[in-house]
């Protein structure tokens, strides 16, 4: 009766047994092996700087926007760079509309922690949204906000006015807005551990998520850094095993590095074609189609 | 700025290997069932246990065969150098999370069916390594409130500065840009439950990180277990009759 | 060394502090030499045993301890008796508990254990053995009501862990005039009688097994079903001084770690008289150290 009215979906003994025995014979539940990812979909909006990540059924979608403000005092060359994060309703009923639940804010933390390397100049914000059905919303995201980040366009400034002291913001019909400076891309990679820490699979969708006794999420580049790891606690697993996980993520990450450049310079090329269109009239331009990529 | 001297010494006249100096005290809140302080140099945390006990929210247990652990780690507001304004925010929700994750993996939970077991966790002084200590500081005070666990977790912090691995990073060393690698480990059963880095590494080099870690981690259980022997001698000679 | 801080952080001067560490030392010298305190994942050293008990599991063919406690074998069984843990209820045990909540036939007691006690409105049983109709249930807050301290018996431990008490006879029920002092419960040993009426000062002292105890005017054992209109007696200032010192030494007694027993109890009862000190007093570090000197003095002539 209580789990009906808190409307919140567990997964049952019959599944859960089901999920595990045929994790014994290296058999996952869709049908990928141990360590296949699902498949994912990069596709861009109408701003600059917003994406949507479909990984699977989750969808994520991530939005960049940036504000002039007062630098810290100790650190005057360097704008800030913050992270929120929100799980709407509308994604799942178990979120609630307006507090952030543990898992809401661990996330929001992960990719905080993650993307706080790829250090740019000048200040801006990115809000990550969460989309339909939650599965494995770690990883989805974490694509989702470096999409958005590497299509953000910033407007130009110039300092000029009356006494040289004023900042002028161009808008972007006057002057090309301007690409923000991406060192190198974290991408991160979900593990889940089963049946004491001896089995593991990764990207988990949410029915092994509930099954499973321990997760650890890392984010590695494409130059063999490992950017940050996330292992909170929950079943503990050997050394060697942790080694392992940290070697497949490596080997993934080119790979996905690839299909992330890949996406932004497609609609690099559209936008580009659209654009001279745009400046002789002012005809609206339409939301871009979806780029496949598998 | 420079971390570590040519002579290989660090701001606080430490070698890279060398942990700040520990004080540990078990049964420190008498009301509670077990309680705890863990001193890790400058950072001092206090941890009550209650428990097992009757659960008093309903709707929180999720698995009926197992007993629930709940966890709150807050950090005072004279804990750090200016007065912090919210006690709560979302690190202490972060943190609560992986700590009670932590525990709920040494506690054997499917002994005690339909009880609550809560943590609560304070940082009264912090300098770096705060979730360490808060993991020691709970593994002393679950022992002490006689709770069944499979193994003592314990937790430990390393990062890298100046190309040098360091172990226990005080807040300085923290907040100065380099890794930070915090490792929770079961060091009976050799397992490792917690682990979070932040900032890059290369490959390699986590892995030298990880195992100063786990070495300190080691050192740690070795005085956490001599408090817990010490504790028990003691109860039982003054007790036996 | 780590010292267990005393629980009234007691402000010892010089020589308090040198002749505490010595009855302390002492004691410690007496206790068997064989050490068998483990602590978490400790493996137990020991021949094989057939069962294996609380405290201790089997992990790849070693047997390790769970809990910090004292290695114990009854024949076949080796087990860990735990400290500082909370009351394991068991059954025909004495226990005093404190009434949290009353529901439908039913009255919910904190034991300080895992899990509540029930007393049953059916298991208050008296002369006339008859079933308890609605009208008994209506009239059960007139009987017992929250906060009332109530001494019952564990009658039977369900799978699940719920624990059921029952109130048979006259001498449980609601306990009236008196004090109720909470200690840990490893200070309790299992006896025969728990309930013990010191005649010279006529007081009821109840040693509930989970570590309530209760200190109060003695009472003759009644109904408690009937309601009583009788006008409450006056207890004279004598008896509640008494109360107040036995109540106080089981206090020292806690503070300081030492076994409960009426022997014990009464022993410091007698000392604080004998020394000519005041009831508040006996909180104070004198009497701590004292206490600790004459337990040492107790234990030496045991042995």
């Amino acid at each position: 009766m209580d789990g009906r009215l808190s409307n919140k979906w567990r997964v049952t003994v019959n599944e859960s047994k089901f999920v595990e025995s045929a994790l014994q014979s290296e058999l996952r539940v869709d049908g990928r092996g141990l360590y296949d990812y699902r498949k994912l979909t990069i596709k861009f909006g109408k701003e600059y700087g917003s994406s949507e990540v479909q990984l699977g059924q989750t969808h994520v979608m991530a939005f960049v926007t940036a504000q002039l403000v007062q630098p810290y005092k100790d650190r005057p060359n360097e704008g800030s760079f913050s992270i929120f994060t929100e799980f709407s309703p509308m994604a799942d009923p178990s979120f609630e509309p307006v507090h952030p639940g543990e898992s809401a804010v661990e996330l929001g933390r992960i990719i905080d922690r993650a993307l706080r390397e790829s250090r740019v100049v000048d200040t801006e914000s990115l809000c990550v949204f969460a989309g339909k059905l939650v599965w494995n919303l770690v990883d989805a995201a974490n694509i989702a906000a470096l999409a958005a980040l590497l299509t953000f366009r910033r407007p130009d400034c110039t300092v000029g006015g009356e006494n040289s002291q004023e900042v002028i913001i161009h808008p972007p019909e006057e002057r090309e807005p301007l690409p923000l400076i991406i060192h190198h891309l974290p991408i991160a990679f979900t593990f889940g551990f089963f049946n004491k820490g001896s089995i593991l699979v990764m990207d988990p969708t949410v029915v092994e998520e509930a099954v499973m006794s321990g997760r650890m999420t890392v984010t590695v580049n494409a130059n063999g850094d490992i950017c940050a790891i996330q292992k909170p606690g929950e079943e503990g697993v050997n050394q060697s095993v942790i080694l392992h996980c940290l070697r497949l993520a490596s080997s993934r990450a080119a790979a996905t590095t690839k299909i992330i450049r890949e996406a932004v310079e497609a609609y690099n090329r559209e936008r580009s074609s659209q654009k001279v269109i745009r400046h002789h009239t002012l005809a609206k331009s339409e939301v871009l189609g979806p780029i496949e990529v598998v | 700025m420079e971390y570590v001297n040519p002579e290989g010494l660090r701001l606080d006249g430490r070698r890279f290997n060398e942990m700040r100096q520990i004080v540990a005290e078990v049964g420190v809140v008498s009301k509670a069932d077990g309680s705890a302080v863990f001193e890790m140099g400058n950072t001092k945390v206090i941890a009550a246990v209650y428990g097992p006990r009757e659960i008093q929210n309903k709707s929180q247990q999720k698995k009926n065969d197992h007993a629930v652990v709940l966890c709150e780690y807050s950090m005072a507001q004279f804990s750090t150098g200016d007065r912090r304004r919210q006690k709560f925010d979302r690190r202490s929700t972060e943190l609560s999370l992986v700590i009670r994750q932590t525990m709920e993996a040494c506690i054997l939970t499917e002994l005690m069916p339909h009880s609550q077991i809560d943590i609560f966790l304070q940082v009264l002084q912090a300098d770096g390594g705060t979730r360490s200590a808060c993991i020691n500081a709970a593994t002393l005070a679950l022992a002490d409130a006689g709770i069944p666990m499979r193994d003592l977790a314990v937790s430990c912090s390393a990062g890298y500065l100046n190309s040098t691995p360091l172990l226990d990073l005080n807040y300085v060393e923290d907040s100065a840009g380099g890794a930070d690698v915090t490792v929770g480990i079961l060091p009976k059963l050799d397992k490792v439950t917690l682990l979070q880095m932040d900032a890059k590494l290369p490959m390699e080099t986590f892995e030298t990180v990880f195992a100063l870690a786990s070495e300190g981690c080691k050192a740690i259980a070795e005085r956490i277990r001599e408090v817990l022997q010490e504790n028990t001698k003691q109860l039982e000679y003054r007790r036996a009759a | 060394m780590v010292m267990r801080k005393l629980q009234l952080e007691l402000p010892l001067n010089q020589t308090q502090k040198v002749r505490f560490k010595r009855a302390m030392e002492r004691l410690q010298f007496l206790s068997s030499t064989t050490n068998n305190s483990v602590i978490v994942a400790d493996s137990i050293h020991e021949d094989a045993f057939l069962l294996k008990g609380h405290g201790t599991s089997e992990v790849d063919g070693e047997l390790m301890a769970t809990v910090c406690g004292v290695v114990t074998h009854v024949d076949k069984l080796v087990y860990i008796r735990t400290l500082r843990a909370r009351y394991k209820p068991e059954v025909k045990d004495i226990v005093v508990g404190r009434v949290i909540e009353v529901s439908k036939s039913c009255w919910r007691l904190e034991l300080n254990s895992t899990k509540d006690g029930i007393l049953k409105l059916s298991s208050m049983d008296n002369d006339v053995q008859r079933r308890k109709t609605y009208v008994d249930e209506l009239n059960m807050r007139n009987i017992i009501v929250e906060d009332d301290v109530v001494c019952a018996e564990v009658g039977c431990i369900h799978r699940d862990g719920g624990l059921e008490l029952r109130a048979t006879s006259y001498k449980y029920g609601k306990l009236e005039k008196g004090q109720h002092l909470m200690v840990d419960p490893y200070l309790v040993k299992r006896s025969n009688i728990h309930f013990h009426y010191i005649e010279s000062l006529g007081i009821d002292l109840i040693i509930g097994r989970n570590g309530f105890i209760w200190v109060g005017e003695h009472v003759q054992a009644q109904d408690h079903m009937i309601l009583d209109d009788e006008m409450i007696k006056h207890t004279s200032l004598e008896t509640r001084q008494s109360i107040l010192r036995i109540g106080n030494a089981i206090r020292v007694l806690s503070n300081l770690g030492f076994t409960m027993t009426l022997e014990v109890i009464m022993e410091t009862f007698n000392l604080s008289n004998a020394e000519n000190i005041d009831v508040y007093d006996m909180l104070g570090s004198e009497f701590h150290v004292l206490v600790a000197e004459n337990e040492l003095e107790r234990r030496i002539r045991r042995a």
